[in-house]
């Protein structure tokens, strides 16, 4: 199974849309059998989308995501585990062992707290002062 | 000559005041530190983001902010590198929720009480509002040849662009002339397939055998008459776009084809041996109701859900008749400059009849009584007695000639005919649809001769 994650400066990438270089990795039975890096720029993101389907990709690690282009990859068969964030080699380790998504790896926002920011009215009604948090 | 008095520096902005400044404002701010750190996120910058402050503060700044720019292009890096504050660069950031948000973005140094760089801060402006600002100001949505005024169609023309992005295959659904076409070289010519070809199939206009063959070509020695190979569309479409109208008539035969083509993205032409590849992007038409045709077993239901993936409803022009005044003067404009003409517009008793008909044939119909008073006309206005007969049936002026009030009475009784039959019959309804009171609307039908309709439209029955 071939997994890419997108790259830049030693971290997930910021924003899938716009990332240039992705680190292929290689892995059966839960061992990483070959790893490097290729570019993924492209002109457009949907030519994105297709150099990741050249590469075999089964599935991607990337941080934000625009909607579409996430719903463009799942209909073309890639499992895509968005929003992460953190230093390379601790992706991979929390990729290998299956942790992904967790929020010790997620922008701040995403991930399974789901946290929403709520206006300040809410929060000024809410007495304590203290802020309240919804869950999706 | 008296010195001036030399300027005292400002008294120091308490903490607790600046801090109120910063949450009471709209615009988004926050600070970094040297490791690209976030030290402070105000009120609006939660807003914005959707990342509550406790969050943010602490974490990088790129895994908060999501712009496009971070990357590449980071305003922050580059002030803190040459010391030059940036002002409103555009950008946009990407929400939790996947939603592209336009921003403009300015930066500035941020030092402590020494003067020393410490940081930087970012504010940054969502224009979410002022886009939408300015295409209500613009008045219209234009994508590809589609101009539209009409809510139905402009939410379809506001995704079109994401939709175009993504390689999803497209279902258009429409009564004829609504467009079908326009929308799939619309979803062509915004995605990255532009330079690729757009390559068009009416599956309902040739018979099966031929249409499998115009679709997935033949090897030479096929049959009788096949000297070369022949590329179908499937291979010349490759890198672009494959548009298959009329896809409801396809026999159920070539239904299971296409299904494998374009499950596998293979397929194999008529006397070969190997599957060849595709990569065409499928949009696909039809003026049926598919999902109905699926029900009746007219349609394959695995099919019809593999080219549905993304589904557009074009709604017919008796939908959206805020369109017509402005596909009028569009027309106009169009047949002007390709047949050499000066029509000027539409006589307000013609603009009547136009505005009243119902238009079976959508837009292409609208073209079509355009370009028929343009061949009619060379210059002035369209006039009633320059529309197709069928349109003002009563009272009908000859041309040139025609007397302004028969030709008001003749706009009149059309108006009147087509609202009583919208409404079924109930003059109340069409009188209130018409702007007039029921019994002026009982008088004119009564002066214009026009029968009173066969069932009371007010029962139900």
């Amino acid at each position: 199974m071939k997994a890419a994650l997108t790259i830049w400066e030693g971290r997930i990438s910021p924003v899938f849309d716009v990332s240039r270089e992705a680190l292929i990795l290689t892995v059966e039975n839960g061992v990483v059998t070959s790893r490097h890096s290729e570019s993924i720029e492209a002109p457009a993101p949907a030519a994105k989308i297709e150099r990741l389907l050249t590469l075999g990709i089964a599935t991607l690690v990337c941080g934000a995501i625009s909607a579409p282009l996430q719903h463009a990859l799942s209909v073309r068969g890639v499992k895509v585990i968005a929003f992460v964030a953190g230093e390379i080699d601790e992706v991979v380790a929390g990729f290998l062992a299956g942790r992904l998504p967790t929020e010790a790896l997620s922008m701040p926002g995403c991930c399974r707290e789901r946290k929403r920011f709520r206006g300040r009215r809410d929060r000024e009604g809410g007495g304590g002062g203290g802020r309240r948090r919804g869950r999706r | 000559m008296k010195r001036r008095k030399k300027l005292s520096p400002p008294p120091c902005v308490p903490a607790i005041a600046t801090d109120a400044i910063l949450e009471s404002i709209s615009d988004g701010v926050f600070t970094i530190d040297r490791n690209w750190r976030i030290l402070s996120f105000n009120r609006a910058a939660e807003q914005i983001t959707g990342v509550a402050r406790e969050d943010a503060v602490g974490r990088r700044c790129s895994d908060v902010f999501r712009a496009s720019m971070c990357e590449t292009e980071c305003a922050l890096r580059h002030t803190m590198e040459s010391g030059a504050a940036l002002v409103n660069k555009t950008t946009f950031i990407v929400t939790a929720e996947g939603k592209r948000i336009p921003i403009s973005v300015s930066t500035a140094l941020l030092r402590d009480r020494h003067g020393r760089v410490v940081g930087g801060a970012e504010t940054f402006r969502d224009l979410t509002l002022i886009e939408e600002l300015r295409k209500e100001i613009k008045g219209r949505f234009q994508v590809g040849d589609i101009v539209s005024h009409s809510p139905a169609m402009r939410r379809i023309l506001e995704v079109l662009p994401r939709i175009a992005e993504s390689e999803s295959t497209v279902l258009v659904q429409g009564e004829t002339g609504t467009g079908k076409e326009l929308v799939a070289r619309a979803i062509h010519g915004l995605s990255s397939r532009r330079d690729g070809p757009f390559v068009a199939v009416n599956c309902g206009a040739l018979p099966d055998t031929l249409l499998e063959s115009e679709l997935f070509g033949y090897k030479a020695g096929a049959f009788t008459g096949a000297t070369r190979d022949k590329p179908g569309r499937f291979a010349l479409a490759r890198g672009g776009t494959l548009f298959l109208d009329e896809i409801a008539e396809v026999s159920p035969a070539l239904q299971v084809r296409l299904l494998r083509v374009l499950q596998e993205r293979q397929f194999e032409p008529l006397g070969g041996t190997r599957a060849e590849n595709t990569n065409a992007r499928v949009v696909a038409a039809t003026h049926r109701d598919l999902a109905a045709q699926v029900q009746s077993g007219a349609f394959r239901q695995d099919l019809y859900y593999r080219i549905k993936v993304v589904k557009l409803e074009l709604p017919p022009l008796r939908r959206r008749r805020e369109d017509i005044p402005f596909l009028i003067q569009h027309y106009i404009a169009l047949f002007n400059a390709v047949r050499n003409k000066q029509v000027s517009g539409v006589s307000p008793d013609a603009m009547g009849v136009l505005l009243a008909h119902d238009y079976p044939g959508n837009v292409r119909e609208l073209q079509n009584i355009i370009e028929h008073a343009l061949v009619l006309l060379g210059e002035g206005q369209i006039e009633l007695g320059h529309l197709p007969s069928e349109l003002v049936p009563v009272a009908r002026p000859s041309l040139g000639e025609g007397n302004m009030s028969d030709a008001v009475k003749a706009a009149e009784s059309q108006a009147i005919r087509q609202a009583l039959a919208r409404h079924r019959g109930n003059r109340v309804a069409a009188a209130q649809a018409l702007g007039m009171h029921r019994s002026t609307l009982f008088r004119k039908t009564r002066a214009l001769g026009i029968a009173p309709p066969g069932r009371d439209g007010r029962t139900r029955r």
